[in-house]
Order: C-alpha cells, then structure tokens, then sequence
C-alpha cells in the first residue's frame, strides 16, 4: 500500500551508499588492545566509522580479520579474538584497504578449565530457550523435564538435568552419548528441533562440562554481577545494521565477554530486529526501538534511533519557552522531525481546562479568554484553574483510582473518609512526598487515619508492596514473586525484601474502631527456598540480621521520597506529564524496568529535577508542563511529524474519560445526571464510590479499582460506545428536554449564526468558521416546521463528532 | 485510499492495513489480504469452507460425569445419582437428563479426555477461553482480564467481517476473559449486553430513538459527515483511537441501517414454535439468538451461561435446574443447525472451564475439576456421533491421549481457516503465537 514515489524513495535510500550522509573522518578498531586471561577467554571487535557530523556507523561486518600468531589468539570472520596459549600478537584489522592493529595478550589459556553450573551450563539453557516460559521452564516442564523458569533456580536445574530420571540425562563416561546432547543435537527426536549443533562452541561447552564430571561448582566462584551492552546508542539508518557486545562483570570485578551468550530482544521488531549473537537491523520506517540484552538474570539496553531519512534544511527556529521544549527540540532535531505550529487560543483553553480540571470550559469562559487580549493569559488561566474545585476532585478521582477507594472492601463510610482525606491532601497541594509516606505509614484507628483504609482494601504483604511500588514508585515487582523477573533486574529477594516492610501488619477491631497494627518482625519467607527475606528496599543489599521490630515502613517510606530516589520523582513526573501529553515518556507510565527505557530520559531526568526542586508541589509540575510551547502545540500534524506518536512534535488525540465525558454531556445539554444513592448535583468527576452503577460509565471504561494498574481504565475505543452516544435514549432524552439548554437555545431570539456560534462555543470551545455557520444554519433553515429538532440534531453532531469527543 | 502518512512503524503498518482507511471499513482485512490467507490455508491442505463458531460456555463449570461421561460401575460416591441412557449412535451413552441431546448424538463428538491442570474460576476460564494458561500478574477480576486474545478475537482479527455484522459477539453479557488483549479495540467483541429471552429484548442502542425516524437518521448522518471536521483529516489519520472511532461509527451506520443485521438481532421474528423449542430461557434463547448471528454473518458468537458451579445439591440442581435447559438448547440448536443446512459451516463447542469433582461432596455437591472432563462438539467438520479418549474408571484423569485447551484451540481455529503458526506481539514486544503448542486433534474430523 505503499504510495509509488514513496516507494521510489525507499528504495533509493536502499541503493544509496552507507556513508552517504556525511564524509568519513576516521576509522576506530574498538577497544585497540585486549587481555585475555583464561581458557575460552573472547573478546569481540567493533569496527566503527566517525562521520564529520560525529555519527559512529558499524563497519564490523565489513573488516577482514586476521591474527599474526594463531598459537596464541584465533580471530573470527565476525571479528572474535579467541585465546589459545598464552603470550601476545597481533589481531589485522583491514577495511577500507587500511590496516589496523590490536595488540592481544593471553594468559592462562591452556588451564583446564573449571566449571560451574550457574556460569557455564545455565547460560547455555537460556541462550537456546530451552528454560522458556514456552519450553521446559513451564510449571509443569515439558515432556517430563523441568528447568526453572529464565534459570532461576541452579540448583534445582542442576538436580533436574544430573539427578532426575535415574541420572540418564548425562552419561561423564562418554559425554556425547548424553540424553542431553543427543536430544539438542538433533542426534535423537527432540520436540524442540536441533538447538546445539555437534561441534558448536556451546554444544563443546556443555560436553566438556560432563566430561569434567559434571560438576555444580563452588560457593566461592565469582558470580556475575552487571551485564553492560556497547554500544549503548546508535542512530541507524533504515535497514542499517548494529552489531552488539555484551560485557559481564564478575562480583571478582573481572569484565567478560558474553555476546554469545546473551539472550537479546527487540521491544519493536518492526522498528529493529536482533539476531542471536546480536547483531541488530533496523526496519524500513523511522522510530525508536529498546533491544534488551540479558545474560545470568542481568539486563542491559541498546537503543535504536532511526532518524526519518530527509533532513530538514534549515531546520525552524522554533522559541523556547522552559526546558521541556529545549530537551524535546534537541530530540526532535535528531529525528529529522519539525514540531507542529503553536494551537490556537480555543484549542489551547479547551485542551488546558479538560487537563487540569476534567470539565469543559462553558460559552461564557470560552468567549472571555478568547477575547481576552492579555498575552499573558494562558498562564494566568492555569493559575486560576488550578484553585478551582473541579481541580480537587478531578485529581482526587485519579488517585481514588490508584489508592483503590473501594465500598465493597470498606463500606461507604469509611470509602468515603478514605477518600475526603485523599481530596483534602489535593486540595491543600500536599507534597506529593508527604501524601506517599502518609500512605506508606499509615497507622492507628482508621476513624482516625483514613491512610490507613488502604490496607483495609489491600490486605496481603505481597500485594501492598507491589501496589505501592507501582502507584508510587511505578515498578511492578509482581513478577519477582515467583522468579527472577524476566525483563528486569529485580529477583526474589527484592520483591521478598519489599514484602517483608508490610508482614505483621493488620487491621484488627478496636472498639467500634478499626485500628492498623503492626506486629513481628519486618521478614518475609520466600515459600519456594524456605529462606527469610529481611525487609529491604529492591534493589539494595539484603540485610544479614533482623531489623529492630515495630514499625519499619516508617525507614521505607525515607527511602522511597529521599530526593535520589531513582523512581519516586520520574514516577511522580511520569505520571503527570502522561496526562498532559497523552503519552509518558516511560509508557505505560507504571511499568518501569530497564529494558523499558524512556523514549527522551534526558526529558524524564529534568522533570524528576524540577519536581525534587519545587519539593514535591504536584500544582509546580502542572504550572511548568503547561507553560512549554511543547504542551501548547497544535494537533495538527505536518509533512515531517504525521508519523511521530512518541516524540511530543504534535499535540496527541487523548482519550477522555468516562467521568469528565458524560459531565460533558450533561453539561452541553444543560441536563444533569441522577447518581443512585448519591445527592442531587453530583457530577460524575465527584463520585467518590467507582461501584455506583451507571451504563454509560461502564461503557466508557470505569476502572472498577481491582488494582493498581492505570490500564484498568479502559481507553480504547468501542462499538457499544460509538452506539450510545450516537443512538442511547438517555442520550437523546437529555437532547429534547423542554428544560434542556438546547431547547431553550432552539427558543431564543437573536438570530440563527448567533445560535450557531453557541452551539460551537458549548461544544468545541470555539466560534464556527463561517462555512460552519453557512452550514449549520442551512440545516435549521432548511427544517423550518422543526426548529427544535433541527438543533437537537446539530448538538447531536457536535457530540458524536471527533472533535468533542476527544482532548486534542 | 493509500496513503504512506499511517506507515510509520512496521506494528502500526500491520494495524492499520486491517484498521483500513477512508475506502476499506472491514474491521479486519483487506480483500486481497483475505484471498491470499485462504490461498494459503488451501495449500496446507486446510479446509477453505467458511466455518462460524458458536462458543457455549458453561460457566462455574459443568458436570460432565453427571453428562457426558457417567460411570456407572463406580462406587456409588463417585457415580452420583443419574444413569446412563443410549443414544441415536448405538454404544455411545450419556446422561439420562439430556434425553433430547441423546438424540441428537450422531451430530455431536465427545472429547472424553480433556484436561487441564487448573481447578480454579478466572484461570481456568482463561485458558479454556484463549489457549493460554495466564501467568504472574493476572487478575481474574476485571473485566477484560485477558493477556491473550480470546478464540473470537483471534478470529475476528485474522479472518475479519463477513457485511455488516460484528466478526465476533458475546451475549447475552461479556465473558471477563473474552477480550482482545494486544489484538486490540477491533479484534473486541461486540457485546450484546441483554436476555434474549426477555420479552422486551432489543441490543441496546442498536437502533435510534424512536423520535428519529429514518429520514432524520439519513439527515443526522449527512450532517455529521459534513461537520465533523476531523474525520477525514489529518488528526484522524495520524491519531489511531480517533481513526478507530471513525471506523467504529462507519460500522454503527452501516450495523444500524443494514436490513441483513436488523433481521438477525430481532428474535421477535423467529417463530414462536422454534423458540419454545429452544427453551424460553437466557440459555435457549441465546443459542437460538446465537444461530441467528452466524446466519447473519458473524463468524463466532461466544454464550456465556452462568450457574453451573455445583458445589451444593449438584444433582437436584442439574435435574430440575439446568439439565432441562441444556437439554433443550443445544439439542435444538443441533437440529435447527442441520434443518438449515448450517452444520457443515457451523462448529458447536459447549464447555466449562473445568468439570467437577467425581467424588460427590458432603453437601451432595461436586466441586472444580481440571484434571478430567469432557468437551462436546459438532458441526463445522468435525464427525458427530463420536466418542475421542476416555477417562479412568472414576472419571479423575483421562485415561489415554490426554488432551487440553490448546489442542482444543488448535483444533478450531483449523476448522475456521486461522493460520496457527501466525504470531502477533505483545505490548512488550513479544510475539506470541495464536496456539500454544497445540495438536490439531484429528480423531474429531
């Protein structure tokens, strides 16, 4: 479906030579030296062009190599130096008709070589998927043969593959006739294909270890530590090739190459795709992609960026009005992409007032900031919203949401004093820090602490810790449960160590109270090794002894809101400017992990500053997001950015939600809705209780506060909702009130393009264009004998627009 | 309408070829995308048959010892209270309580030697709902809950809309592992959210008010087509949730004044001697409003009917409760199926998501059962009057050729024509295929 001349295009990007953007400067070998100690010591060779404009381009594919003495050091076509004996040489590196030399020494090559479990055969399992979630690492294994899930747990794999079914698995007295390799060889039928051909370096590896006896290793070897992947950034051109290198660090602080090794995974196969061994090929379109690198339950990123492939020149001066824009302009810069124009005043108030207050500015709102001639106002607005009521409860709705106020688990008044405390801290702008800690902390008789219903609804450790981690900090640690979280670096131990802060704690009868206590000690049992996990923050080194009892979330809740906190503030950022923009810069805004990496981090680090800055003032963060020209552009894409979803060039199409939509209707149809139980008046952005049953708020994806993901609110769009606003009696009932604002609109005197122009200004914020006006006003012309019905069906229209139904 | 502007990834290209543009309004794919996938199923020696799927889904979990596998020579704690009876297939027997069903048998095979390892609700639906057993994380109480596509979403998303209708309903409300997961709001079901057997029964919201009489519809549409000034823009274009309402609104028009889809919902139009047949129940008048669906064009209609969690009084329920209503529903829906020459395009699955204990418990009830139960199913090609597996002498564990979700899973989706080996992504970016490993379970065809 590719238009002809894009077509062309794309293949003469293909055709055109890799360099072509900019002249060489100078070709690297990288690293120009290697030391190589032990035996099957490898290092990769990276081979990079610098472009004048200071672009790295991989030429590794391309060098020819070769190595002066082979006794010592053998080098792979693909660049690998293998130790072989030890002394030094040199490894060639010729590209291009220019030689370039590595020195390589080796030492202790021809050791025999000592092996472990965990270091050698594991990394073996998960490099060829045999312990995937699809494979053996499934609960119930596959075909009678259990790995743990990722290589969790070394011992019980060692067990499984050297122990179990009467030891037939391996045969020390002649390695190849193991089950193990004769099944991954291909030798004998394997339901999972040929994984390890004979011969290969890994298939080599796992028969030298049986025939060293299969040993399981000794407490004492090193473990590995971090994995880091190089490079870490590389903008590639379309189809452009990356190879990767993966180093380990040993907790010896020995650096080891593992590329061989790694597990690699692209978040955007389209964008980029990896192969085993990590080589990674861009796809044909512009974007960014994450490719994960994970060797020993260590995680790394390499990013992609594929700039669109026509430069901008010269590239607009656009102003500046805060930091956003300057980080955001930067990126966009980068990417070959032009922001849209600034949004007018009317696209402006509405986006603005839907964002902070999650109402709809009315006609008379409308038509005062747009006649307003202050230039000055858009800020001044802000400020104004900002101490408006709707402010308190459209925010005290969101955290309802995360905090899970919830009257089946509490009852309705105590939902209700659980949730007056959440909107006392919105209204007072407490520190985002503090209103964290008086959760985290909460204490006592609930008539008195109203915190302290959380854990009312939340009852479990497990499930407490989790939550809060992900409302506050925006890590999901669920995973760890069970295992090593896949696409992370937390394990058991921390999720465990996060549990352990909530053991003991209970809310117990008091009277005709309720009260939270806290009892035992902060340790929780990880039921699969039995071990105690003392209560620790992720991330942080498990303590050896018990904590002093009492209380302990109080040196929790110090951790969590100290000003570097690495998640705290970006959560509180995250969050607030994924309001504002549509998008988070970590998307979805509460699923953290390394191989999630922020689409503009130097962007997220900047917020994060600037909220640590202004103390934690959620309303600062407001004032500084909404003041950038970034926040203040149009919806309207251009030639360059039409494509851009995650860059900020053009203002985002956000849902809106179930809440503030059906205010919207009432309000433009000037017929307020009856809540069952709640008082006249009440607008759904104010309903305290998300159980209150109601169609259209179900339609429209009310969270029902089941947990703490922000995807409980649906956003998508659907059938049932398209069908309600354009077909639901309720819908048209509140169209043809006689007490309705659009009956009386019908009725008034004035003139039909000053009808219009209300219509507009209730609906869109906003005066018609006089094609508008020309066309509304023929259809109420038109249908004379009808008057009323003629505007009931332009309300009808301007609701099931778009244009209304979206914040733009 | 071909336009680069959407191609800007390659996961958004995927979408957006089956999203389609101004000129394509299927939900699902393009024509020649559509060809070319039978095309293919064709030379893998597929059936190219157009096959709709009614799912029944017996929610809470239906005794199927009490049904379709009774063990008459177990100890009378295993064996229950009900005898077996025969059948229209000369050795196969089932349950005295489904004497119509009986019957009928000679259109229906039993997998008798299903199982899976989950005995508990949310999970277990799930997996018997998707083919996917849900990992860490899973939270069966919202709704959707789903981390993999359901059956009809998969198969709304590969195989996409026959005219007017929805590829995939849910009646009469929305299982919560029903969803679409990554697939998306257009691979979601259209969920008819009433009982069909209620005598004021409409799909709510299908039709306008009564104030808006047709000529006011045409005019209402003609306006909003004129004035909404971002349909056909570049917002629309490059915004999907905003291409995605348009697309939904193009279908709700076309849903709303198509006389094929009118015809379908209205179940006031069937005869009244067919729908006492069917029972005058939610149950019988879903599978009834269910046939009407496929005939109609939908491609898989999923029936949630709930209450068959016996852990009390199992047999008294079963005898004077539910039986009778299944009875009459699926052996109606069976015949009716065949009378109309439907059964050959038509695949019946009617199960839990798990069976029941076979040792009766001390509230005469059965509680859940995963290890063991049985899978009934006809039409769409697969050999009626069958019986595939056994089960052990008590009915706890399949006794050959054990069988599970995501054969069962392989199985249908190679009746309807969907490419098992095809592989969508996860959020994460993980591709996923649409069978987990499943067998296409051959016995059946």
């Amino acid at each position: 479906m590719l238009t002809y001349r894009r077509r062309i295009a794309l293949l003469l990007i293909l055709l055109a030579p890799v360099a072509v953007s900019a002249q060489v400067v100078k070709t690297t070998v990288d690293p120009a030296s290697i030391s190589l100690r032990g035996p099957c010591a490898v290092y990769s060779l990276l081979v990079d062009d610098h472009a004048a404009d200071g672009r790295l381009v991989d030429r590794t594919r391309d060098a020819h190599f070769r190595s002066l003495d082979p006794k010592v050091a053998t080098v792979t076509p693909a660049g690998v130096v293998h130790a072989v004996g030890d002394g030094q040489t040199t490894v060639i590196v010729e590209i291009d008709g220019h030689d370039h030399n590595v020195a390589v020494s080796t030492v202790d090559a021809t050791t025999p070589r000592r092996f472990n479990f965990e270091n050698d055969v594991e990394p073996v399992l998960s490099r060829y998927g045999c312990n995937s979630a699809g494979c053996h690492g499934k609960a119930e294994g596959q075909n009678g043969f259990k790995l743990s899930v990722f290589g969790f747990d070394p011992s019980a794999d060692y067990a499984a593959l050297v122990k179990e079914a009467r030891g037939r698995r391996i045969f020390p007295a002649s390695p190849e006739y193991s089950l193990v390799l004769r099944k991954t060889s291909g030798h004998i039928a394997h339901g999972g294909g040929v994984r390890l051909p004979a011969g290969s370096d890994d298939y080599e590896t796992l028969r030298a270890w049986i025939a060293a006896g299969a040993p399981f290793g000794q407490p004492t070897d090193p473990k590995t530590t971090a994995v880091r992947v190089e490079p870490r950034e590389r903008l590639l051109t379309p189809r452009g090739k990356q190879q990767l290198r993966v180093i380990a660090r040993t907790s010896e602080g020995r650096e080891v190459d593992v590329t061989a090794l790694a597990k690699f995974q692209s978040n955007n196969d389209g964008l980029a795709s990896v192969q085993p061994g990590g080589l990674v090929t861009a796809g044909d379109a512009p974007g960014e992609a994450a490719v994960m690198a994970s060797f020993m339950n260590q995680v790394d990123v390499f990013r992609v960026v594929v700039p669109r492939a026509e430069h901008i020149d010269p590239y607009p001066v656009v102003p500046e009005n805060n930091f956003i824009d300057r980080l955001v302009l930067q990126k966009l810069r980068k990417l070959n992409i032009a922001p849209s124009d600034l949004a007018d005043d009317a696209e402006y108030l509405r986006r603005v007032t839907l964002d902070v207050i999650g109402t709809l500015p009315t006609p008379a709102e409308a038509r005062r900031f747009l006649d307003d001639r202050r230039p000055n106002k858009r800020a001044i607005l802000v400020d104004e919203l900002l101490e408006r009521p709707e402010y308190a409860d459209y925010w005290s709705l969101q955290w309802s949401d995360l905090l899970r106020v919830d009257r089946q688990a509490l009852g309705s008044k105590r939902a209700y004093a659980y949730y007056q405390w959440i909107r006392r801290s919105v209204v007072s702008n407490q520190p985002f820090d503090q209103f964290a800690r008086a959760v985290v902390t909460a204490e006592g008789p609930l008539g008195e602490d109203a915190a302290a219903d959380f854990y009312k609804v939340v009852t479990k450790p497990g499930d407490e810790a989790g939550t809060l981690s992900q409302v506050f900090l925006g890590v999901r640690i669920a995973c760890a449960e069970c295992h090593h979280h896949p696409f992370d670096r937390w394990s058991t131990a921390d999720y465990y160590g996060m549990t352990a802060y909530f053991s003991g704690i209970a809310v117990k009868p008091l009277g005709r109270d309720e009260t939270l206590c806290v009892e035992g000690i902060a340790a929780a049992k990880n039921p699969r090794t039995g071990e105690e996990v003392f209560a620790h923050p992720f991330g942080e080194p498990a303590p050896t002894t018990a904590p002093q009892t009492g209380d302990r979330r109080a040196a929790l809740a110090d951790w969590m809101t100290r000003p570097d906190n690495p998640y705290f503030a970006r959560n509180l950022a995250n969050r607030v400017w994924a309001r504002f923009l549509g998008r988070g810069l970590i998307e979805p805004v509460d699923d953290v992990r390394v191989t999630n990496p922020p689409s503009n981090p130097e962007l997220l680090d900047a917020l994060a500053h600037s909220v640590v800055e202004n103390k934690f003032d959620v309303k600062a963060l407001i004032r500084t997001i909404t003041a950038s020209r970034v926040y203040q552009l149009s919806s309207k894409p251009n030639a360059t950015n039409e494509c851009d979803e995650q860059n900020y060039s053009r203002a985002l199409f956000k849902r809106i939600e179930a809440e503030v939509l059906l205010d919207m209707v009432c309000q433009t149809t000037g017929v307020a809705e009856r809540f069952d139980g709640m008082p006249a008046g009440m607008r759904a952005i104010q309903l305290w209780d998300s159980k209150t049953s109601h169609y259209f708020l179900k339609v429209f994806g009310r969270p029902m506060r089941a947990s703490a993901c922000e995807c409980e609110r649906r956003r998508e769009p659907s059938s049932a909702q398209v069908l309600h606003l354009l077909n639901g009696p309720e819908i048209q009932a509140k169209l043809s009130r006689d007490a309705g604002y659009i009956a009386k609109l019908a009725k008034r005197e004035g003139g039909d393009e000053s009808l219009v122009e209300d219509l507009y200004l209730t609906f869109y914020s906003r005066r018609p264009t006089a094609e508008e006006t020309t066309t509304a006003v023929a259809y109420i012309r038109k249908e004379k004998d009808r008057r009323r019905e003629a505007v009931e069906d332009l309300a009808w229209t301007l609701m099931n627009s778009l244009e209304f139904g979206f914040n733009h | 309408m071909s336009r680069s502007a959407k191609f800007c990834d390659g996961l958004a290209r995927r979408d957006f070829l089956r999203l389609g543009t101004a000129s394509v309004f299927g939900l699902g794919l393009t024509l020649p995308e559509l060809l070319s996938r039978q095309a293919r199923a064709a030379e893998a020696g597929k059936p190219t048959k157009d096959v709709s799927l009614i799912f029944l889904f017996l929610h809470g979990g239906l005794s199927t010892i009490d049904t379709w596998d009774l063990k008459p020579d177990a100890p009378v704690e295993f064996r229950g209270d009900f005898r077996p009876i025969d059948t229209n297939v000369p050795g196969v027997r089932i349950g005295e309580h489904l004497p119509r069903v009986a019957r009928q048998m000679d259109k229906i095979a039993l997998l008798r030697s299903f199982r899976h390892h989950n005995s508990d609700h949310g999970a277990a639906d799930h997996y018997m709902l998707t083919g996917y057993f849900p990992t860490a994380g899973f939270n069966p109480t919202l709704s959707p809950n789903n981390q993999r596509p359901a059956h009809g979403a998969v198969v709304a998303r590969t195989l996409g809309a026959r005219g007017s209708v929805p590829p995939y309903v849910c009646l009469p409300k929305m299982h919560p592992s029903s969803g679409s997961a990554y697939l998306g709001p257009t691979a979601a079901p259209f969920v008819i959210d009433a009982d069909p057997s209620a005598p004021d029964f409409a799909v709510p919201d299908l039709a306008p008010p009564p104030v808006v009489d047709a000529t006011r519809l045409d005019a209402r549409k003609e306006l909003l087509v004129r004035m909404d000034r971002f349909q056909q823009s570049a917002e629309a274009r490059s915004n999907h949730n905003a291409a995605t309402v348009g697309v939904f609104q193009h279908k709700a028009f076309e849903l709303m004044t198509s006389p094929d889809a009118k015809k379908a919902f209205d179940i006031h139009a069937e005869a009244d001697g067919l729908r006492d047949e069917y029972g005058r129940n939610t149950l019988g008048q879903s599978c009834l409003m269910a046939r009407r669906l496929v005939q109609a064009g939908v491609r898989c209609v999923t029936v949630d009917h709930s209450n068959w969690d016996t852990h009390f009084g199992n047999f008294a329920t079963l005898k004077e409760q539910l039986l009778p209503k299944l009875d009459a529903a699926l052996s109606t829906l069976f015949r009716d199926l065949a009378d109309r020459g439907m059964l050959d395009t038509t695949l019946v699955i009617a199960t839990g998501e798990f069976g029941r204990t076979p040792r009766v418990n001390k509230d005469a009830g059965r509680d859940h059962w995963g290890p063991a139960f049985t899978v009934a199913l006809g039409g769409g090609g697969i050999k009626g009057g069958r019986v595939v597996g056994k089960s052990d002498a008590r009915a706890e564990k399949p006794a050959d050729d054990p069988c599970g979700p995501e054969d069962l899973a392989a199985t249908l989706y190679h009746l309807l024509g969907v490419d098992q080996e095809e592989e969508f992504y996860t959020p994460e970016g993980r591709p996923v295929k649409v069978v987990n490993n499943g067998r296409i379970l051959q016995a059946l065809l």
